[in-house]
């Protein structure tokens, strides 16, 4: 708080008082009184104003500069209420009273809209839960009718079933507490999973999955490190480029605290422009606009994931060469302490 | 043949899985009756129950505590859920293996496979002909001559004499390999396929694995 401004604001306060002083001098020197005594009344008058002034200002520059500095020091700023003293003056009162109704206003409207979020993912599982019952039925009609009918069939249904995926997932990301289970997994078992899941598109394309060493027990869970995977390795094939050995090879390697994992391809890379992006939220970048339609929903999910569960997530790239995500997976000493 | 019991209570997923199995060569069986779901399967005495976790009446996994109580029938649990915590709770239930909806077709037959072989349920012997066969080692023997099969081989030798005389398509053949782990591409396959029958020519039998174009493969 600002001694400057504060006088600023009480300017009106010090011209009447200087107005009235004048006044009273004019008429002390009209009635003739003795010097002295109007000496000793414009003093009193004086320290009177000075004082006045002073213990407003003081009592005012305590609880704003506090308030103002505890604000910018949370960082949740509308929990400031709970860290200030009560203001011993009226107008610092009604300010937090103020406050303090906003704030519950606020709460109560944004615990209104939480919970109808909540029951919104909650509704979206549920929904996501009832539509893999009519795709399962017709992955096996596709299947048990194989005979008369086409690849494509199956192919629609396939990518039906992922972007279905994703939407559980972006659910579970934006909205997980306790979603997720980390438990002692087989990265293999993992890749595996991955691997059969893309079976068909790898092969379709022409594209050589290379699987090196994977043998390894990591902290995670697997249904979700395996959509991560899913994701990456669903770029790799979309992105692919037009050349003979296309490849996508994931390969490991372990170090003492942590175990990275790395998903790369020869597709037709990342614009350096646009790599330090590709993480953000509906981000498409050159390539999604050119090549295919692209929801830019997927890395975004699998960094949120990557995060939630304790990874970190890393992208390079060099246009038309390659691209390299890398998984880092830390070893946790509390779980093989546990064990 | 091996008896399958199917729980489901959706219709269509309930026949189309019916025909699934009764096509690749197991007797699948249905409950219609939820209620009483425990004293049929006991009367049923099934190889195998493929349980559904969301029927009527009764939970899947409340089924399963209590199947388990009487009976050590290996049980696949299916679901649309696939959270980790559900499938660690249905694990420490009993079930033998979990996969979740909508699942390959040709992975959940492995599966099957798998667990009747885990379970010590499957006593199909592996035998061809006069062939000596030792999947361990990769060796198959017959009178003095031995061939060692390379690791794909013996996965493709192994997955055709479980369903001799039957056609193995090369998505079959191919979702076997990749479930192995033996990530190969197309080329790979007919290379494995062709080298795999001239190893059989060498111990003496020739054309025993025939080509049906735009089909597959069988074994006779």
């Amino acid at each position: 708080m600002s001694l400057k401004k504060f006088l600023n604001d009480k300017l009106y306060l010090i011209i009447i008082f200087l107005v009235i002083y004048i006044v009273l001098l004019l008429m002390f020197l009209a009635f003739k009184i003795d010097k002295s005594l109007i000496l000793v009344t414009s003093v009193i008058l004086f320290v009177f104003i000075i004082v006045i002034l002073s213990i407003e200002y003081f009592r005012r520059k305590d609880f704003y500069t506090n308030l103002l500095s505890n604000i910018e020091k949370l960082d949740k700023a509308y929990l400031v209420l709970e860290t200030i003293n009560k203001p011993n003056f009226y107008d610092g009162e009604i300010l937090c009273q103020a406050l303090y109704e906003v704030n519950k206003s606020m709460m109560e409207f944004i615990n209104s809209i939480e919970s109808q979020m909540n029951d919104f993912k909650e509704y979206i599982e549920m929904w996501i839960h009832e539509v893999k019952i009519p795709i399962a039925s017709l992955v096996l009609m596709t299947h048990n009718n194989s005979s008369i009918l086409d690849k494509k069939y199956e192919e629609q249904i396939k990518k039906l079933e992922n972007y279905v995926e994703q939407v559980l997932y972006y659910a579970r990301s934006e909205n997980a507490e306790k979603d997720y289970l980390i438990n002692e997994v087989s990265l293999n078992k993992i890749i595996s999973n991955v691997a059969l899941k893309n079976k068909d598109d790898l092969l379709e394309n022409k594209i050589d999955l290379i699987v090196l060493n994977v043998e390894y027990k990591i902290y995670t869970d697997s249904k979700w490190l395996e959509f991560i995977i899913n994701q990456i390795i669903n770029n790799s094939i979309k992105y692919k480029r037009k050349i003979r050995n296309s490849y996508v090879k994931i390969d490991t390697h372990d170090y003492e605290d942590k175990i990275i994992l790395t998903i790369e391809d020869n597709g037709i890379g990342i614009q350096p422009s646009d790599i330090r992006k590709v993480f953000d939220k509906t981000f498409t970048g050159k390539n999604g606009r050119i090549m295919t339609k692209s929801t830019g929903m997927g890395l975004f999910i699998a960094k949120n994931l990557c995060q939630k569960l304790g990874h970190k997530i890393e992208i390079e790239s060099t246009e038309n060469k390659y691209t390299k995500v890398s998984i880092i997976i830390s070893k946790n000493r509390y779980y093989e302490v546990l064990k | 043949m091996k008896k399958i019991l199917i729980i489901e209570d959706d219709e269509v997923i309930r026949d189309e899985l019916a025909s699934l199995l009764q096509n690749s060569g197991y007797n699948s069986f249905i409950i219609y009756n939820f209620e009483n779901a425990i004293n049929e399967i006991l009367e049923i005495k099934p190889d195998l129950v493929l349980l559904d976790i969301n029927i009527p009446y009764i939970n899947g996994e409340l089924l399963l505590q209590n199947l388990r109580k009487k009976s050590n029938v290996p049980v696949i649990m299916v679901t649309s859920r696939n959270q980790e915590s559900d499938e660690v709770l249905s694990m420490s239930y009993g079930a033998d293996d979990y996969i979740t909806k909508p699942y390959n077709p040709n992975i959940l037959l492995l599966r099957i496979a798998a667990v009747l072989k885990r379970t010590g349920n499957n006593n199909d012997i592996l035998i061809y002909k006069d062939l000596d066969i030792n999947m361990q080692k990769g060796i198959i023997k017959r009178e003095d001559i031995e061939v060692i099969l390379t690791k794909n081989e013996m996965i493709i030798f192994n997955y055709l004499l479980t369903h001799q005389n039957k056609i193995v398509t090369r998505d079959e053949l191919m979702t076997d390999l990749w479930n192995n782990n033996e990530y190969i591409n197309d080329n790979a396959l007919t290379v494995n396929i062709s080298r795999l029958r001239s190893k059989l020519k060498s111990v003496g039998y020739e054309n025993a694995i025939e080509t049906r174009k735009g089909i597959g493969y069988i074994l006779s």
